[in-house]
């Protein structure tokens, strides 16, 4: 058999494909749907994809572990999936289930702290503001919760590694068991 | 004319004014911060000095050391770039008390049009309407509460010493003023070292229309008509046109004229932009003047012919204007993209790191001003702009098309950028019907990147990653590499342990 599988990540998020070669043909299988292309490199940066009468030129590069690809002016990342949730730059890590920790998704400097440990905040209000490349970039937070810990103070420079602000899930009634 | 000049800038801009040194027969010198040593005009001037640390207050903003660089090096004039201090009268004042020419305007006139209130007063004298606002920037926040309300919401909060959309900010209401009076402070302390900001009336959905304008030092002044800049986010430019779809040629004409008749009023000289908001009704009111050479200035030079850097460092150099207003015409139709590090699918946050990939577009009446190559790691303490994509074609649609076309050939890979949002601007109805103002990007491009298509777009990049990854892995295993040169694969070639047809 000539299938080979792929556990990757696309932008973070687990995606598991499989392909095949079939007579000249690509086939790539995702759950149930499958996509049938032919595929033919360019250049070493450079494929054009052909199925459905149309023509797709894909670009590519690899750096790492990562391969960066360029898909009608859309670029996504795509690596081999070893969950690994402290991968800059792909959002903010939710520890278990009921913490957020929100990260600054670029270098930069804290400007402002807009909230403080212990207060209530609602989805999409501003935590931190940081500056970087001249432009001051509200992080908000993507849940509704309390603050729980602010990691940083104005003046902080911060990278997209390590996190700003920690906010805690507001516990809701209870979701109803599955029947 | 100058034997040496020193271009007081990074980037795209800095290469820009490199190769026009080289065509002139003239000697460059390269400034740079630490975080700049791989850049490329670092790479490309004749000669290059390093000016201090990564902040550009420490490097690019320290008159002293950039002074000291040009008088180690022997370089006789400065061309500031944009940005930086390109409009800082102090620093043009310190240049020509240091016999160093400032390639730019004097810097009387400089300080007049760089103190946005001022200039409204100087334009109001000559009778140029402009946008009504406050007097002054010295007031309370009582007295800037009643300034916004005899305004009348919405109001604006601007940089007296703003630009490029630093320190701006609109205002809907009493609730919403104090946070927009500190958040423009902060910015505009930070970008220009001057927190002084004041209320403008917000002039709704309007077009952003500048004309150009040359000004010999002897007083010989025209312009290069117009550019249309009404595609914006967050008060910055993103894509720029000429002509303005929204002038005829009588109004062009008129306003034209008004632009000279406002540099003149300001005694200025050298190249620089007057700015108008032009509203619902096609009433223009002056907004500023930029006292520069502008980011979007290829445009202007891809239907002029007139090479804008070219004639900066001329005047500078004390020359006459060789161009007479009745000989400048507009010739078919030019459209700039800016591409920026920022990744429009997350709000256009800044996007920084290594570019493993770079992919030029290419072809006629193509151009591609960029500070960027492959291998580059983009610094994350200056402006995200990476290069600028220009073409030129006979008419709008045209060049709509090849600027479309163009982008798709663009690829910048390692970082988010600007590109593909881009494309879909050029493409979206309502650009191409010539109807854009000022509030397009709000209304059509909320959120992006998510649109129809994307689960295909993500499938394929999935694809492409495993075609890529196997090709790649027999190539690693051993397999004969045909020809010794850099091969084109094909599976037929590499895919090693795989058999063509094998399910049969």
């Amino acid at each position: 058999m000539s299938v080979a599988a792929f556990d990757f990540l696309l932008d973070g998020e687990p995606r598991k494909i499989s392909v095949e070669m079939r007579d000249g043909t690509l086939v790539v299988r995702e759950g149930s749907r499958v996509l049938e292309a032919e595929v033919k490199r360019i250049s070493g940066n450079e494929l054009q994809f052909r199925f459905g009468g149309r023509s797709v030129r894909i670009y590519l590069a690899r750096a790492g572990e990562r391969t960066y690809v360029a898909v009608d002016g859309r670029e996504f990342v795509v690596s081999e999936s070893r969950p690994d949730t402290s991968r800059p730059g792909e959002g903010d890590e939710k520890s278990g289930e009921t913490n957020l920790r929100v990260r600054s998704p670029m270098p930069g400097k804290v400007t402002k702290i807009a909230v403080a440990e212990g207060e209530e905040v609602r989805k999409n209000q501003t935590l931190v503001i940081v500056e970087a490349m001249k432009m001051e970039n509200e992080i908000k937070t993507s849940i509704d919760g309390v603050v729980k810990k602010v990691h940083v103070a104005v003046g902080d420079r911060v990278d997209s590694e390590r996190p700003l602000v920690e906010v805690e899930k507001k516990i809701e009634s209870p979701r109803r068991a599955e029947p | 004319m100058f034997g040496k000049i020193l271009i007081a800038n990074r980037g795209e801009i800095a290469v820009r004014v490199i190769k026009a040194c080289r065509e002139m027969g003239i000697g460059s010198v390269a400034v740079y911060s630490e975080a700049d040593a791989a850049g490329l005009h670092v790479r490309l001037a004749d000669e290059a000095v390093p000016v201090g640390p990564p902040p550009a207050a420490e490097s690019y903003l320290d008159m002293d050391r950039i002074l000291e660089a040009a008088k180690a090096t022997g370089a006789e004039a400065i061309h500031p770039g944009y940005g930086f201090l390109s409009e800082n009268a102090a620093f043009a004042r310190l240049c020509e008390d240091r016999g160093i020419v400032f390639i730019g305007p004097n810097s009387g006139a400089l300080e007049l049009v760089g103190d946005k209130v001022r200039a409204r007063q100087t334009m109001e004298k000559a009778g140029i309407p402009t946008v009504p606002g406050m007097k002054s920037c010295s007031a309370s926040a009582e007295e800037f509460r009643a300034a916004a309300r005899s305004l009348g919401y919405p109001v604006m909060v601007k940089a007296s010493a703003g630009g490029g959309g630093k320190g701006m900010r609109v205002v809907a209401d009493d609730d919403g003023l104090g946070p927009a009076l500190e958040a423009g402070r902060r910015e505009a302390g930070s970008a220009f070292g001057d927190d002084s900001v004041y209320l403008e009336k917000c002039i709704e959905e309007p077009r952003h229309v500048e004309f150009q304008v040359l000004a010999d030092n002897q007083g010989r002044t025209v312009h290069l008509f117009e550019r249309e800049c009404s595609i914006q986010r967050r008060h910055q430019k993103v894509l720029e046109e000429t002509p303005s779809p929204a002038l005829d040629p009588e109004l062009r004409a008129r306003r034209g004229e008004t632009a000279v008749r406002a540099m003149r009023a300001a005694g200025y000289n050298n190249a620089g932009t007057v700015e108008f908001l032009l509203d619902r009704d096609r009433r223009f009111y002056f907004l500023e003047v930029n006292a520069r050479l502008q980011v979007e200035h290829p445009v202007t030079e891809l239907t002029t012919g007139v090479d804008l850097v070219r004639q900066q460092i001329l005047i500078a150099s004390g020359a006459d204007l060789s161009i007479r207003q009745e000989n400048l015409l507009q010739r078919g139709h030019a459209v700039e993209c800016r591409i920026y590090a920022e990744d429009p699918k997350m709000s256009f946050l800044p996007s920084a790191g290594r570019i493993v990939h770079l992919r030029e577009p290419k072809g006629p009446w193509i151009r591609f001003d960029s500070g960027i190559y492959e291998g580059l790691e983009v610094p994350v303490y200056y402006d995200p702009i990476l290069a600028k994509l220009i073409v030129w074609a006979e008419d709008r649609e045209a060049a709509c098309r090849r600027m479309s076309a163009a982008l798709d050939d663009c690829v910048i890979l390692g970082i988010h950028t600007t590109a593909g949002f881009l494309k879909d601007v050029v493409n979206h109805p309502e650009f191409r019907a010539g109807r854009a103002t000022t509030s397009f990007i709000g209304k059509f491009f909320s959120s992006w990147g998510t649109g129809e298509g994307e689960d295909e777009r993500q499938r394929l990049a999935l694809a492409a990653a495993a075609f890529d990854g196997l090709t790649r892995t027999t190539r690693a295993a051993g397999l004969p590499v045909r020809g010794g040169k850099r091969e084109i694969e094909t599976p037929w070639t590499t895919l090693g342990g795989w058999r063509a047809g094998g399910e049969r």
